[in-house]
């Protein structure tokens, strides 16, 4: 047995398939190398195929509107990354780049959907859970995200100080907000625009204007 | 830039005895305000930072902070809301 296939046998995904189907799904594998900070997937693309790291890793990340990324995980040997796409048809919901020299396997989509090909109650049953995974991972994002926006409200206001005032102005870096609220920097540079864009603050150089307290008040 | 006849000119804060003088910073702000000098970096063309924060982010020593001080504004006219 190569030894490609056991190690394909070896993933939870093609445990127990018979050694005509395992050996189906290997020869339909392409094995991609990339060097370090090499691309390999981009978010927003159509789908190529469920992709396992052979060796190396792979940071999986999204990309805000303002550029910024947001690492989602970071993929290692035997793990898959890109599933949902490859069951509910969409585009790549995450891009993904290689952080040391890797290799992954690239496991077409088709091959992948010829495993439940002959029962078609399966193929709907992974669909519609693709599909609504999708759905909630986007919801939990766009939750955890909002509670970010009102806990930096809420910090804001309690830390804003008038410059007429006798008490000294806080000072703090983004990281420094992050760890005070439980997030990562990342999401406050995110949080801090969205909150900007409300009308509540107003980012000038090095200062962040509470303009608006009543606005903050209402997202806390 | 608002507020700067009081605090100057806005720039991130450099801690020389951390910086590795590696270049990460030199290279990549997109103003190219800073450069190395005499094996430190320093933000040489300050009236052109406007302050995107990213050599914090980039600076893998933790030499550079981009401090915010957060301040409340009190009967702003309210012509950008
Ligand atoms: S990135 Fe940091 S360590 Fe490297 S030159 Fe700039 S300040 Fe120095
Ligand atoms: S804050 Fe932005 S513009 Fe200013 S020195 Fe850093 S990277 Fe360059």
């Amino acid at each position: 047995m190569s030894s490609r296939l056991d190690f394909i046998r070896s993933l939870p995904y093609f445990a127990g398939l018979s050694d005509e189907t395992a050996g189906r799904i290997e020869e339909q594998i392409r094995e991609l190398s990339f060097a370090k900070g090499e691309t390999l997937l981009l978010e927003g693309e159509p789908c190529r195929g469920l992709y396992v790291v052979k060796t190396g890793r792979v940071r999986i990340f999204k990309s805000s509107l303002e550029g910024r990324e947001q690492v989602l995980l970071i993929a290692g040997p035997k793990s898959t990354f890109n599933d949902v796409p490859v069951f509910d048809g969409g585009p790549n919901p995450a891009s993904g780049s290689a952080l040391e020299p890797t290799t992954v396997y690239v496991i077409p989509r088709e091959a992948m959907l010829s495993l439940v090909a002959d029962c078609p109650a399966a193929m709907n049953i992974i669909r519609l859970f693709a599909a609504r995974l999708r759905h909630l991972t986007m919801l939990v994002e766009d939750l955890s995200f909002r509670s970010v926006v009102s806990r930096l409200a809420k910090a804001l206001l309690d830390l804003a100080v008038a410059t007429e005032s006798q008490a000294p102005v806080p000072r703090l870096t983004q990281d420094e907000m992050a760890a005070m609220i439980g997030t990562v920097r990342d999401v406050i540079s995110r949080a801090l625009k969205a909150l900007e864009k409300e009308g509540a603050i107003k980012i000038e150089g090095r200062r962040i204007l509470v303009v608006d307290p009543d606005k903050l008040r209402k997202m806390v | 830039m608002a507020g700067g006849t009081m605090i100057g000119v806005t720039i991130p804060e450099i801690d020389e005895s951390k910086c590795t003088a590696c270049g990460d910073c030199v290279e990549l702000c997109p103003a190219s305000a800073v450069d190395l000098v005499n094996g430190k970096a320093a933000i040489v063309r300050p009236e052109d930072c406007d302050y995107c924060t990213d050599c914090e982010v980039f600076c893998s020593a933790g030499a550079i902070s981009c401090p915010f001080d957060i301040i409340l504004v009190k009967d702003r006219p309210a012509e950008q809301r």
